[in-house]
């Protein structure tokens, strides 16, 4: 293995049951289980799964990788075996150089201690001497900004004030190589533009980064190759817009995971979603206040009558924001058989930014049977100021200040 | 990044290679010993934590053990009327409550400690020996508080200690490495059967009665006293006692069983451990 090489993966696996309960009902079963194991040597395959199987590659001293994949394509698996924290099955993978591994920010702070206290512990989780963190103490408080509640109990932290310290020691941590797990996804927008900051500070130190997301954005602006792994396997390594297009592709037009569609199948088929702006432009990318045009084409196998079509808007993190439907919003649709295309413009999206998903279902008989549920894509909502801190949406209220009128106030502000 | 001061840091090897877990037994000495700094940390930890936000602090770690005794007093003592080798029973009773109060904390925090700090072992790498190791040695500073408890007890009923009391380190020692034993076996147990949770106080309790704590060895019937040595605490409370009080030597046969049991614990459950630690962090 060459010298320039940080990270050196072959035919790395990994594979785990599929019951995540214990395989053994009781304390004499797992007792005879491990001896059995133990001297067979392996185990019984049927439960099985690979989380991740036979991936290969290398990773050059200096570069940023971005790992990709839907959810449960095994990037985490990836990282967790990476770092350490678990074996691989099969294959080996060669780290060279000191690798920090932030798979969650604040794993280890312990709530009675204080934040100084704190400080040294995860210094220590992440590998740091004490008299390491000793030496960039100074350093942390200030990166994290809560110097007068460094001897407050982490307990009576804002969750922003939790979040910041334990970044700002991680970021201290000065690794060759740093396995990142959507840590940057935390805080408000000015911690977030730090955060992105102190990667950028690391990689012209020559730091090599590893760099696990949903967010699109961050991995355009962070990596200039991804990795994009599918069901456990790496199916594309190279520039990142190539991988990104991949994607976006692949996370278009997938069932539903909670979609169960035995007594329906066929029904109705969403063939196409296309996201826009309001002049019909394909976008992925939407301003906050932006109105947004999504057409879905479908296909049908027999009439359905009554059709509800609905066009749902989770966030990232599952949380359902919206939904638009055509039966609620009363629009008349009294049957539809064979190919057709129908689409939405939206009032403007309040939504506070963040990565969202589109879900698309089709009921019939108005309010009645669910008949298909489609993930459309997914879109990212862009605002400077209001991030998921200012909550699900956001929108200008109407003030008025010490009694004066809304439009007193208003002339005011503009008079200034 | 104002500060890049040029420090002593951990210096990790300069290059490690990943592969799945081959062989029966490699205890990875090295890298334990690269991480004492978070092996010194995680047991600073939870001395810390363990009497924060409590009025009484380390005040605790005499108050529970005079409490014990001031029972074991009142009923074995008193009511009972215990013999107690011609030793006045309180402070017979303490230099036995003593080694196994720290005996029962450490096993019980070995034994359930990698659940409680499920958080670390599933996100972070550590050498997951370091887990049990530092459960087993932060409830050492309530020893040696109430350590000093004994020796104002013995003053109190003017029992000189001599140079034989320096024999209680190895005492603890063997205690130490019991309780680690216990936790190896345990622990990863533990994280896959929580019924260990439940089933530790209730092991501890029985032990408690199974050693000889509230009563001297010589009550214990003679046809009962090869199996009932083969408590390995028995050697060792046996053991305080002689290091303790002007009195005939311990008995070797029980230290002997003692550091055997505990010998043949260590190396099982150091293998047992070893095997089973690859999992934790997907079972736990």
């Amino acid at each position: 293995m060459t010298n320039d090489l940080a990270i050196s993966v072959r035919g790395l696996g990994k594979k785990y049951r599929r019951n995540t309960k214990a395989r053994s009902d009781s304390l004499r079963d797992l007792l005879k289980d491990s001896v059995g194991a133990m001297l067979r040597g392996k185990k019984d395959e049927s439960q099985t799964f690979w989380a991740l199987s036979d991936a290969s590659f290398d990773i050059r001293k200096g570069e940023n990788v971005g790992i990709i994949g839907l959810n449960g394509a095994g990037k985490s698996t990836l990282l967790k075996m990476l770092s350490r924290i678990t074996t691989p099955t099969t294959g080996e993978a060669r780290i060279n150089g000191r690798l920090g591994a932030l798979l969650e920010v604040g794993t280890g702070f312990h709530q009675e201690l204080t934040g100084r206290e704190n400080t040294y512990l995860y210094g220590a989780i992440l590998g740091m001497s004490r008299a390491e963190v000793a030496s960039k103490f100074d350093a942390i408080v200030e990166f994290a900004e809560i110097d007068e509640f460094i001897d407050t109990p982490v307990k009576r932290y804002s969750s922003g004030m939790y979040v910041r310290l334990a970044f700002a020691v991680a970021a201290h941590l000065d690794p060759d190589i740093l396995l990142l797990d959507e840590v940057l996804a935390v805080g408000d927008f000015a911690f977030q533009r730090k955060c992105i900051n102190f990667a950028r500070s690391l990689e012209k130190k020559g730091s090599t980064i590893l760099f696990v997301s949903h967010n699109m954005f961050s991995i355009k602006t962070m990596c200039e190759r991804v990795i994009y792994l599918r069901a456990g396997k790496v199916v594309f390594d190279g520039p990142t817009d190539e991988g990104l297009r991949i994607y976006e592709n692949d996370s278009r037009l997938k069932t539903a995971a909670w979609f169960q569609d035995e007594q329906t199948a066929g029904a109705i088929t969403i063939t196409d979603v296309r996201m826009m702006d309001e002049r019909g432009k394909e976008t992925g990318i939407f301003d906050h206040g932006q109105r947004m045009r999504v057409r879905v084409a479908y296909k049908t196998t027999r009439e359905i009558v009554q059709p509800d079509f609905r066009i749902g808007i989770d966030r990232a993190d599952d949380v359902h924001a919206t939904t638009f439907s055509s039966f609620a919003d009363q629009i008349d649709i009294p049957s539809v058989n064979g190919e057709g295309v129908i689409e939405v413009l939206t009032p403007p999206i309040m939504l506070t930014a963040e990565l969202y998903t589109l879900n698309i279902t089709i009921r019939e008989n108005g309010f009645g049977r669910m008949l298909t549920a489609q993930v459309g894509g997914h879109f990212h909502m862009r605002h400077p100021v209001f991030s998921i801190a200012f909550g699900m949406f956001h929108d200008a209220g109407v003030w008025s200040v010490e009694g004066q009128t809304p439009q007193a106030l208003s002339q005011q502000t503009k008079a200034s | 990044m104002t500060s890049a001061a040029e420090t002593s840091t951990i210096k990790p090897k300069e290059s490690v290679l990943i592969r799945p877990s081959k062989g029966l037994f490699d205890l990875e000495l090295g890298d334990i010993w690269r991480y004492r700094g978070l092996l010194s940390t995680l047991v600073l930890r939870d001395i810390q934590v363990i009497y924060k936000q409590a009025a009484l602090g380390a005040g605790w770690a005499v108050i529970q053990p005079l409490f014990a005794v001031a029972i074991f007093t009142i009923v074995f003592g008193s009511f009972a009327k215990m013999p107690s080798d011609g030793i006045p029973y309180p402070v017979f009773a303490f230099a036995a409550v003593l080694p196994w109060t720290y005996f029962s904390e450490a096993t019980r925090r070995a034994s359930l400690g990698l659940v409680e700090d499920a958080n670390l072992v599933r996100k972070i790498y550590f050498p997951r020996l370091i887990m049990p190791m530092a459960k087993v040695a932060a409830p050492l500073l309530d020893f040696a508080i109430s350590f000093v408890v004994l020796l104002v007890m013995m003053m109190f009923y003017n029992i000189m200690p001599t140079f034989k009391l320096l024999a209680v380190i190895p005492f603890i020692a063997i205690a130490a490495l019991l309780a680690l034993s216990i936790g190896l076996w345990l622990g990863p147990i533990n994280v896959r059967y929580r019924d260990v949770k439940l089933t530790v106080p209730f092991m501890l309790q029985l032990g408690m009665y199974a050693s000889p704590i509230v009563y001297p060895l010589s009550q214990v019937p003679a046809e009962w006293k090869t199996l009932y040595s083969f408590n390995p605490m028995v050697g060792v409370i046996e053991g305080f006692r002689w290091a303790a009080f002007d009195r005939a030597g311990p008995d070797l046969a029980a230290v002997g069983i003692s550091v055997g049991v505990t010998a043949l614990l260590l190396v099982t459950g150091l293998i047992f451990f070893k095997k089973m630690e690859h999992s934790f962090a997907d079972v736990i």
